[in-house]
């Protein structure tokens, strides 16, 4: 079992770094947001309802880490549905491979894209920050080691949800364009139903109900705690982390159960 | 001697209505190359597919090894290869990493595989393109790239579907040429599928002959010939003379017609009463100046089991599926 996995981890991730194209083209919004948005956005947001940033492009560049993450997990979804029809999936079925390698594998792979890419977007964020004109990301308080493995460990788990979310998905769902169509209708309202970019208090009563159970809430919450020391979040960091922990292992649990349906024979 | 892989009365339909493969029954002996000859459309990646346990059967049972393809799934994958109609190795990868992966996938040790890949890589005469990505090979290589794939764990049985589907001339000679070395080199069991029919009658230990689901004939390429009334041996003879009794009297000749100046001699084996018969002429005081073998070929047995041409078969195969790509494009 993990052998197998190990191996088709390796193979995502080898066709990954060979892609450099789609490297830079994932990291194109988060500096569309960044470079622009974030730069020009007017100080109509009141700071206190800011989980203790000290303005709004400190604020948002936590959650473009989270956003990042969500858009990685999703090419998850483009890559099987090319390997089913290429007949590299049905090469694996014929493989003496458990079943649960296949999905495991792709989830894996992912996580360490995100993560990768989540640290490309923080470097940015932070760089950004020193350079005279621009703002970033300007951390309060100490940002220790122990704080940098809490957002690596909000990242994975966070990813690990969104990656099995869509490995069912697009295991489900056989068609390219409808798995696009399907994909941008969970996406946008995943990413604005959420207080990855804005403050959840200035939305609309039943809107903050959805943001609040949103993972995406829960990841940008525990976050801002480790970046901005001393601020209170809409929850704990412990429930933050936890709640996160909870929907990664119910979504991979949905992601396999949901694999070996669909990869056994008809 | 009961057969390496036996299957028994099996059928599969999709979807409810197409009987893709309709009630076959067969063995393949241990280390014969045995295989599918059909038109497009006949039912030979599905029956490629149940063995290979990526399609469950309808109904009827499959054994391989003796392990049933739908209660020893694992088992029976552990000992198979499978070398698929379509190509599906990693263009992203070079031909070696490509290699490596399967050798993974089947659990071959790191240092048995290493020495495996490159030998692999050199029957198949990819050893100088080994560390180029895929994306850059040619159909043939591709193909030959997916057959030493298939070969990486020394399975006892090699399932080819349709080995040479798309290759010039050329490279489907070299692709036989490596199945015949293969064959040599090993005491591997191999199923194949092929609609050429020079393909099979040339690999192939056995033959059995699929339209429509259903295996009308099953028998060694030589004696399916030979089902067909044996081979016909023409003679012009200088002189006069009447030859027919001469001809008549020589051992394994069946009949003889005269026409003009030229026998048509119908005969069990051309090749073994030749010799004879031009002896016998000449015995008889006739002057042979003109022979010729005519032996059936396998067009010709296909048409007599299955009551068309194997042409006109892939004619109405492709109309088949025009069919149902319509009918999907319509469906979806
Ligand atoms: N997934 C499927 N669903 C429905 N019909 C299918 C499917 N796959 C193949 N068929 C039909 O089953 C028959 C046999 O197909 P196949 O086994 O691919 O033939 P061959 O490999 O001999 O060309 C054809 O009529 C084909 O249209
Ligand atoms: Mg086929």
């Amino acid at each position: 079992m993990f052998s197998e996995t190990v191996a088709l981890t390796g193979r995502e991730l080898k066709h990954w770094y060979r892609a450099k194209v789609q490297i830079l083209m994932m990291l194109v919004q988060p500096m569309v947001w960044l470079g622009l948005f974030g730069q020009a956005f007017p100080a109509t947001i009141p700071v206190s309802t800011m989980n203790g940033a000290p303005d709004y492009m400190s604020y948002m560049s936590v959650g473009q880490l989270a956003i990042i993450t969500l858009f990685t997990c999703m090419f998850v979804g483009m890559s099987l549905v090319w390997d089913r029809r290429f007949g590299f999936l049905n090469k694996l079925r014929a493989a003496p491979i458990p079943r649960a390698a296949i999905p495991l594998s792709r989830v894996f792979a992912t996580v360490i894209r995100a993560v990768v890419a989540a640290m490309l977007v923080l470097a940015i964020a932070l760089l950004f920050a020193h350079i005279p004109g621009l703002k970033g990301l300007t951390i309060i308080g100490h940002f220790g080691i122990t704080d940098f493995l809490g957002v690596i460990l909000i990242l994975v788990l966070l990813a690990t949800a969104f990656a099995s979310i869509f490995v069912a998905i697009a295991l489900t769902i056989k068609q390219q364009e409808t798995l696009f169509a399907v994909i941008n209708l969970v996406n946008l309202p995943l990413m604005f139903a959420s207080a990855a970019l804005f403050p959840i208090s200035s939305m609309p009563d039943w809107l903050q109900t959805v943001a609040k159970v949103n993972p995406l809430t829960l990841a940008v919450d525990g976050m801002r705690q480790l970046f901005f020391h001393g601020s209170t979040g809409i929850y704990s960091l412990s429930v933050d982390i936890i709640g996160l922990a909870a929907f990664s292992a119910v979504f991979i649990t949905l992601g396999i159960v949901v694999a070996m349906r669909s990869l056994k024979e008809k | 001697m009961t057969g390496y892989i036996e299957v028994k009365d099996l059928v599969k339909v999709y979807s409810g209505s197409v009987r893709a493969v309709d009630d076959i029954t067969f063995e393949v002996m241990e280390g014969e190359i045995f295989g599918f000859l059909g038109p497009n459309g006949a039912g030979k990646t599905t029956t490629i597919s149940m063995l290979t346990t990526l399609l469950r059967p309808t109904s009827g049972s499959a054994t391989i090894g003796g392990h049933d393809v739908v209660k020893q799934q694992q088992k029976v994958r552990s000992i198979i290869g499978l070398v698929p109609q379509e190509l599906t190795v990693d263009d992203e990868l070079s031909g070696r990493e490509n290699m490596l992966l399967q050798a993974k996938l089947y659990h071959v040790e790191n240092k048995v595989a290493k020495e495996r890949i490159d030998e692999l890589l050199d029957l198949v005469k990819l050893d100088d393109a080994s560390d180029r990505l895929v994306k850059t090979y040619s159909g043939g290589m591709r193909k030959r790239l997916e057959l030493a794939e298939g070969l990486i764990h020394s399975p006892k049985v090699l399932f080819l579907d349709e080995p040479t589907l798309g290759l010039d001339v050329q490279t489907r000679t070299v692709m036989w040429a490596h199945i015949r070395e293969l064959k040599e080199s090993s005491n591997m069991t191999v199923f194949m599928t092929t609609h050429y029919l020079e393909e099979a009658d040339s690999l192939c230990d056995r033959i059995g002959i699929i339209d429509k689901g259903r295996i009308m004939a099953l028998d060694t390429p030589k004696k399916l010939k030979e089902s067909l009334g044996g081979d016909v041996i023409s003679v012009k003879i200088d002189g006069e003379m009447d030859q027919t009794e001469a001809i008549k009297a020589v051992d394994g000749v069946l009949s003889v017609k005269k026409e003009d100046g030229s026998y048509r001699v119908k005969v069990m084996n051309g090749e073994t009463v030749t010799a004879p018969l031009l002896q016998g002429i000449s015995k008889n005081g006739g002057k042979v100046t003109y022979v010729t073998l005519e032996r059936p070929n396998m067009d010709q047995v296909f048409l007599e089991y299955t009551g068309r041409s194997l042409r006109d078969a892939e004619q109405a195969g492709s109309y088949d599926k025009m069919a149902m790509a319509r009918q999907m494009r319509r469906s979806s």
